[in-house]
């Protein structure tokens, strides 16, 4: 089940030569990636360029290389501050959810009985709910009890809403570990949390890794929910001061606004280059297992 | 398919759950047990399951950002469907998964389909590639869009000034009300199609290598392989990525707001950004509540709707 991303080994049959159609396909396929590489680059065309070059040579090779744009966009965007605050609600949303689904998930893995299977479902709900149709409440909420405007106040919704998800993966992990591994445990004396901590929790380190990387990358990107729960400019995310700069000044001050860009994106596009087996994989299985 | 080896696996935690019932040990496992759920079902209470109650509360009320709550029965509803901005957002809605499934699941396909028949040493980092634009965050690929489509400074325009094609250069792409939708789609297809891709090679992946030898022997190769053995393989796959399409245009936001922030107009307006308009700019808590309520509803439709296919799916096998 969870080795279905493993690429198909040529091993087995022989390779059947195609010729000349798989290498039409192939250069199709190869400008398709193209398409979705080159965009990519653009920042880059005038990110080392001055206003005044950019206003004459929006998209010439730059020729000499300006480095005052990010230095500028550090401060007017205030990126240090952006990129403290959008760490703080990566962290926070980890410390949230990976220890609730990982608890639950085993739980509901290795503790089967009529009432585990129902808060199961319970939790499985929670997939379905579209963070949409909660926003009014959730900030009621947290004007209510004092959590507006805050980065906490962003963090336990957006903790809530990856539970589920990753509940479900855990669960799945868990069951597909040998049952045999946790019975000696606790035959060799080993308590309820014993069992967990000391054997199961360490053998799960795969799934802990995969919840990790994606609540990174997913709290990284979160547009919406940090929209509505934050009004302090000081609280903004690295995603809220890119989209606000880009409400702002639109396409008239790319250089320096490229280069804030670039910054807020680069996080996600290395940690996706380092670990993309474990990404598309991890992704897939919420997909694929059903 | 998980389940049978579960309750296989976990045949020696039944009987231990068994053979503890109403002996002084057991309460250890329950307290254990409480212990681990708390945490999940806590959050889930707090910030999912009480909202969701206090959205269909909200809906059948007049409320706003000033405070106070009268009662409005269905008036929130009844004003919504004859809200132009709300029924732009529904239609967009539709014709936004429409043609999602229409132009990306094919194109999806098409890809998937051939990253797994022409197996070499381009289809690794295809694939890498292909997922690269979807997990950008949407704030950087609305960017990009801007970028390329810009009417002043955007490579297409600066291109076509160039090369003097006005009929290029005078494409206004996000400030047309009939090409702004496209303009949005188009960015969107480039960021969203990656997952069907990589979806669907997964599934055709799956397949067992003696259908593609036999297919090969009855003469079934290239496209004709694709149409008559893949395509009908994977049709419930496709179905489900149908599904998850209709779901996110429920769900659109992020990219149509910062692209064009809905307009021009209502151009390009989404349920999520009437909700947010309504919400958190006219304050008008009642009426978004009732979108959500819309939102939430339509999506729990398809989505029983895909559970039933899924059923039907495991009857077959």
């Amino acid at each position: 089940m969870s080795t279905t991303t493993a690429s198909r080994g040529s091993g087995k049959l022989p390779r059947i030569r195609h010729g000349i159609p798989e290498v039409f396909v192939t250069i199709f396929l190869v400008m398709l990636a193209l398409l979705i590489i080159l965009p990519l680059f653009l920042p880059w065309m005038f990110v080392f360029k001055t206003q005044l070059e950019y206003a004459y040579h929006p998209w010439a090779i730059p020729l000499k290389l300006h480095f005052e744009n990010f230095t500028e966009a550090w401060t007017a965007v205030q990126i240090g501050q952006g990129l403290i605050n959008t760490l703080i609600v990566c962290i926070g949303a980890i410390a949230c959810s990976v220890p609730a689904s990982a608890l639950a998930g085993y739980v509901f893995a290795r503790y089967r009985s009529r009432a585990t299977e129902i808060l199961f479902y319970a939790v499985l709900i929670g997939y379905f709910v579209p963070v949409q149709m909660v926003l009014i409440p959730l900030y009621k909420m947290n004007l209510k009890i004092g959590l507006a405007d805050s980065l906490i106040g962003l963090i336990l919704p957006m903790a809530a809403f990856n539970i589920p998800f990753w509940t479900l993966i855990y669960r799945s992990f868990f069951q597909s570990l040998p049952g045999e591994l946790a019975d000696a445990a606790r035959i060799d004396g080993a308590g309820h949390s014993g069992t967990f901590f000391l054997i199961m929790l360490p053998l799960a380190s795969p799934a802990t890794v995969l919840s990790c990387l994606l609540i990174f990358i997913g709290a990284w990107s979160d547009y919406l929910l940090s929209l509505i729960m934050l009004n302090n400019q000081n609280l903004f995310t690295m995603q809220l001061r890119v989209a606000q700069f880009l409400n702002a000044y639109g396409t008239d001050r790319m250089p320096r606004y490229a280069a804030a860009a670039i910054i807020s994106a680069a996080p996600t596009v290395i940690l996706y280059i380092l670990g993309h087996r474990w990404i598309i994989r991890g992704t897939l299985a919420g997909a694929l297992k059903e | 398919m998980g389940d049978i080896a579960a309750t296989t696996g976990n045949a020696a935690a039944g009987r231990a759950a068994g053979s503890a019932r109403g002996k002084p040990r057991d309460w250890k496992r329950t307290v254990f047990i409480a212990l681990c759920v708390l945490p999940a079902l806590g959050f889930l209470a707090v910030f999912m399951y009480y909202p969701i109650e206090e959205t269909f509360r909200i809906s059948l009320m007049h409320s706003s950002g000033l405070g106070g709550e009268t009662w409005a029965g269905f008036d929130n509803y009844v004003r919504l469907f004859a809200n132009p901005e709300f029924l732009a957002g529904l239609l967009h809605v539709f014709s936004w998964a429409f043609w999602s499934i229409l132009i990306q699941l094919p194109l999806a396909f098409l890809i998937a389909f051939s990253l797994t028949f022409y197996v070499n040493k381009t289809t690794g980092p295809l694939r890498v590639v292909y997922y690269l634009a979807n997990i950008l965050p949407s704030a950087i690929t609305a960017m990009l869009g801007k970028f390329v489509f810009s009417p002043n400074n955007g490579i297409l325009s600066s291109i076509a000034t160039k090369l003097h094609w006005t009929w290029l250069s005078n494409i206004d792409f996000f400030g047309d009300p009939k090409i702004a939708f496209w303009t949005v789609f188009i960015v969107a297809t480039w960021t969203y199609t990656g997952f069907p891709i990589i979806y669907l090679m997964a599934r055709i992946e799956q397949i067992p290598t003696e259908i593609r030898e036999a297919a090969e022997l009855d003469g079934a190769v290239g496209w004709r392989y694709a149409w008559h053995i893949v395509l009908p393989l994977v049709i419930y796959p496709m179905q489900i990525l149908a599904v998850l399409c209709t779901v996110g245009s429920l769900k659109l936001f992020d990219l149509p707001y910062m692209l064009t922030t809905g307009g021009p107009g209502n151009a390009t307006v989404t349920l999520g950004i009437t909700l947010y308009r309504q919400g958190f700019i006219n304050w008008q808590y009642g009426k978004a509540a009732a979108i959500g309520v819309v939102i939430f509803l339509l999506s729990l439709a398809f989505t029983i709707a895909q559970f039933s296919w899924q059923k039907r799916e495991g009857d077959s096998r």
